[in-house]
Formats: structure tokens, sequence, C-alpha cells
């Protein structure tokens, strides 16, 4: 498999069960190591490499909303967790005023009362609550790749509808390059310049702008078919 | 008697603290305890027959903890072993390790100062024990304190809660998994360092249960003093070392003989683990009781079935919001 990926581009990636999907984010992550071939993520070769360096340039929300964020430690903890200018190892103290408020204006566009909720313990909140700050977290830092590994799947119908505005918004403000492997038809259609279909482990079906905006949901239904 | 558990207790801390950071922190039982424990005896007591001073011995003693708790770390991590089982391989080593160092399975340190001697000798042995335990312990928890605060612990705490999350954000968790077992490791040789200076020799058994004492330690302290913030949390240990101590010393006022010691650690543990889901079950159960006397269900109140139905009907949660 073959894929070039523009910066700008908001990637949608749709397939079958089984169609590779998943392995194909997971390989672009490094939570699986390529057997062959190589990977480059914005001009850096990381086919070996591993999740932690890939991070620099790369960030992923999951689609369980229990994996992107640490339940034990409070929002704003998850918070500076995902501030990726100051080293992992790094001895200095992390808590401060200032970027409390910081993170309480990060955290009012969601509109889901986070910002009052600084110190609660993450496993306390909602799914959708959880995932909003997962993307919040992931976009924090403005990575070179965003990857969303079927982050509404989790999430009931309205909820699911909300993230998938936030994250429009927040990858338009932002101008994120994005990799978003969905099951939703509607959803790939909808969001995106570009729409990726994988079958077998290749790609079956790669088209962009216009003729993108003229794919209707029966043609691609029929693709998935043969 | 609970003076001298204070004492002990105090003495016995840093094992807890280090027990919490592997168990509590980065969510691994780590078997390691039983090597590094009567490592950090075993290096300081040759240290200080071979003319170091007590601190220096001491520090040494931590050192050595912090090299077994690297060796754990490598082989959980790097050759991607089951914790338990590195904790196994790690303690087993040392038994062979601290057999060298100290030559015979006993070594007892002759007339030698250990670190309470650095304290006015007109002071009883409690107090003296109590004092040099308050100040170790005192600083270890500071560090701790300190560290927990900076990105680093911030980074620890997160590689034990949600290591695929942490990664995905850059920590490289092997490493910190290795800090953790190093840090947690030289406390627990600290911990061995200062008993063996309390007892006067190192002897090649001490740490035979070890593991047993420090998580029963930690569940007993978290039963006494619960919080989220972590100087509470590190002085629930320091609390636990001292209360579990003084446990084990009303049992041996009962008559036990000391061989039943280990026994009774071990039933001290299952004690500990069942107490809090018992408390939850009866708690949980006394707040439906008190919610349903609250509806004014009393005359149905052997029948929790009905006044749930009740509880479900609109009617009745709409007279309650009137009231």
């Amino acid at each position: 498999m073959s894929l070039t990926i523009e910066p700008g581009d908001f990637v949608s990636v749709i397939g079958n069960n089984g169609a590779g999907k998943s392995t194909l984010l997971n390989t672009i992550a490094g939570t699986l190591t390529a057997d062959a071939g190589d990977l480059t993520l914005a001009g850096h070769s990381v086919t070996k490499k591993s999740v932690a360096y890939r991070a620099k340039w790369l960030s992923r929300v999951f689609q369980d909303p229990k994996m992107g964020t640490a339940g034990e430690l409070s929002v704003a903890q998850n918070l500076t967790l995902a501030q990726r200018h100051t080293h992992s190892m790094s001895l200095h103290l992390y808590r401060n005023a200032k970027q409390e408020a910081a993170y309480q204006d990060l955290l009012r566009p969601l509109q889901m009362g986070l910002e009052d909720r600084l110190t609660t313990q993450v496993k306390y909140l909602s799914g959708g609550q959880r995932q909003a700050l997962s993307l919040l977290m992931a976009t924090l830092s403005h990575p070179e790749l965003l990857l969303l590994d079927e982050h509404t799947a989790a999430l009931d119908p309205q909820t699911s509808a909300k993230v998938m505005e936030l994250t429009q918004k927040i990858v338009e403000t932002n101008h994120l390059t994005t990799m978003m492997i969905t099951h939703k038809m509607s959803d790939a259609l909808t969001y995106g310049n570009r729409l990726v279909m994988v079958q077998d482990g290749q790609v079956k079906l790669d088209v962009r702008g216009a003729e993108k905006q003229n794919l209707r949901q029966d043609e691609l239904m029929a693709l998935f078919a043969e | 008697m609970l003076i001298t558990s204070i004492g002990q207790g105090l003495l016995w801390a840093p094992l807890v603290i280090g027990v919490f950071i592997t168990f509590r922190i980065l969510d691994i039982p780590d078997l390691t305890t039983e090597g590094s424990f009567p490592l950090g005896a075993a290096v300081t007591v040759s240290a200080m027959l071979s003319g170091q001073s007590a601190v220096t011995a001491s520090l040494l003693g931590f050192l050595a903890g912090c090299v077994a708790g690297w060796v754990t770390g490598i082989l959980d991590t790097k050759l991607h072993m089951p914790s338990l089982l590195a904790g196994i391989l790690t303690m087993t080593g040392l038994y062979s390790v601290n057999m060298h160092i100290m030559g015979k399975s006993n070594v007892p340190l002759l007339s030698q100062k250990v670190l309470t001697n650095y304290l006015p000798a007109t002071w009883s042995v409690d107090l003296q024990t109590i004092v040099v335990g308050a100040l170790v312990t005192g600083v270890v928890v500071a560090v701790l304190i300190w560290l927990f605060k900076t990105r680093l612990g911030l980074s620890l705490m997160a590689t034990g809660n949600n290591a695929a999350m942490s990664s995905a954000n850059g920590i490289y968790t092997d490493r910190m998994v290795i800090i953790g077992y190093m840090v947690s490791n030289g406390c627990i040789a600290l911990s061995g360092a200062l008993i063996a200076q309390s007892n006067g020799y190192a002897d090649i058994g001490m740490g035979i249960g070890t593991i047993v004492i420090g998580l029963a330690s930690v569940l007993v302290g978290e039963i006494f003093l619960r919080g989220r913030q972590i100087w509470l949390r590190l002085s629930a240990m320091v609390l636990g070392a001292i209360i579990y101590r003084y446990l084990l010393t009303v049992a041996m006022g009962l008559g036990f003989p000391v061989d039943d010691l280990k026994i009774l650690s071990a039933g001290i543990l299952v004690i500990v683990i069942c107490l809090p889901i018992i408390r939850n079950k009866y708690r949980t159960r006394q707040q439906l009781k008190r919610y349903l006397k609250q509806l004014g269900a009393d005359e149905h109140e052997a029948e929790p079935i009905s006044s749930l139905k009740r509880q479900a009907s609109p009617e009745g949660l709409l007279s309650r919001d009137t009231k």
C-alpha cells in the first residue's frame, strides 16, 4: 500500500471490518511496526520508531474514551500531559495559576462545563466529555498529523454529532492535517476534503475535492458490495 | 508499646512508601522487595564494617536498592517479562548477591556508630529511633512530594494509570517504569539499612515476608487516611507502617510466638483486603435504607422491592419535589 497525505488534508478512511483500516492507522501511530516498507512523517523517517518518539509530530484520539485520557488524573493534569513542549522527564513543577486560567479558556468553547472541573478526576466524566477532552488534548500541541480512530463510535448519536462538529471546528481553526477512520458513511462524506476506501489491505478508492463532493452514499455502498 | 511501634514503624515507612510507588502509582506488584530489603541491610552493614560512616553506608544501601530496581525494570520493560516474574528473578538472584556481600548468612555490627548514635546518648532508645526514623522518612516523603509535583512525577502517574495514552502523548513509558522501580527499591533498601542498624545486624533471611508487610501497611494506611493529594497519600503510608507495627506488637503481647508472625502478617493482609469491600457493601446498604426511609416507605421497609417500585412511579417523585 502506498498513501501520501498532503499537509492540510482531512482524509476520511472507510472500509469493511478486516479491510486493514486499523492496521493502517496503528502502523502510522507506531502501535504496530511495519514488516517492510517506509513510513515518513513530516520529513522524518519513523518506520521503526516508538510511539512516544512519533508523538512529536503525531496525535491520536482513540475509539474508547477511556483510552485517550488518564482516569485517575484530573482534567488539568491530563491537559498538562498533552503539552508536549515540556519534556515528560523535566523536573519543573507543573501547576500554576496562570496555566489553569489558560486551560479554562481552552475548555470553555467545548461547552461541556469542563472549565469548572479542572481538578475533577477524569474517570468521573461522561464518555462524551472524556472524548472531547481527548480531542482537545490531541490538538493542543498542533500536531503535523491528527489520527482519529473511530473516535465517535462509542458515543450516543447526539454526543457523537457534537464531538464530530467539534472536531471539524478544531481541525479548521488550527489547519490540522487529519486522518479519520470511520464506519459512518455520512460522516465520511460530510467531513474532509478526501476520502480513501481500504479493502484487503489496498487502497481501493482515493477521491478528493470536487470528485469527493459529488460522491453519493449509494455509489459508495455499491463499491463496498463489490 | 505504642512508642516502640512508632519508632519501628518510622523505620519501616520507607519500605511501605517503596511498595506504594510500584503497587499504587505504577500498578505493578513488585516482588523485588524481598531481595532489595536485605540488600540494603547487607550493603550498609558491610560498608560500616569496612569503615564507612552510618550516613554514607545508608546512602550506599539506597543506591544498591536502585540498582536492584533497575535490573527488575530492564527485565520487565526491555525483555518483556511479566512484572511478577521479573521481580521473582531479581529477588532470587539477589539472595546470592547478598550472600556474597555479607560473606555469611548473619553479620553483626561491632562497635560501629549507627545513625542513632549521632543523637545524645542520654535519650532513650525509643526516642532516638523515633527521631532518626522521622528524619529519614521525613526527607523521603518531602522529596517524593516534590517529585510528584514535577512533570516527571506526573508522567510516572500517567504511565501507571494509562500506558497507551501516556506513550501517545510522548512519554517513554519504559523509562518511567524503570525509574519507578529504581525509586521504589531504593526506598525499600533504605528501610533495610535502617532496620539493620536498629537490630545491630544484617541477616540473609530478613527479607522474607517484606512484600506482605509492605502491602498490608499500604492498605492499612489507606483505610485510615484517604485522599487524592500526594502528601496525604504518603502520610497514609507512614501511618500504615506505624499501625501495622502496633498490630504486630499487640499480637506478640497476646502471646503469639515469633515464628507465627509471618502467618499473622498474611492474616492481617487478608483482613485489610476484605475490610474495605465489606465496608463498602455495608455503606451502600445503609445509604439505600436511608434513602428509602426518606421516601416515606417506612411501613414497607421490609419489602424493599415494593418501595423501589414506588420510587419509580412519577407521582411519588413529584410529590416529594413539592414538599
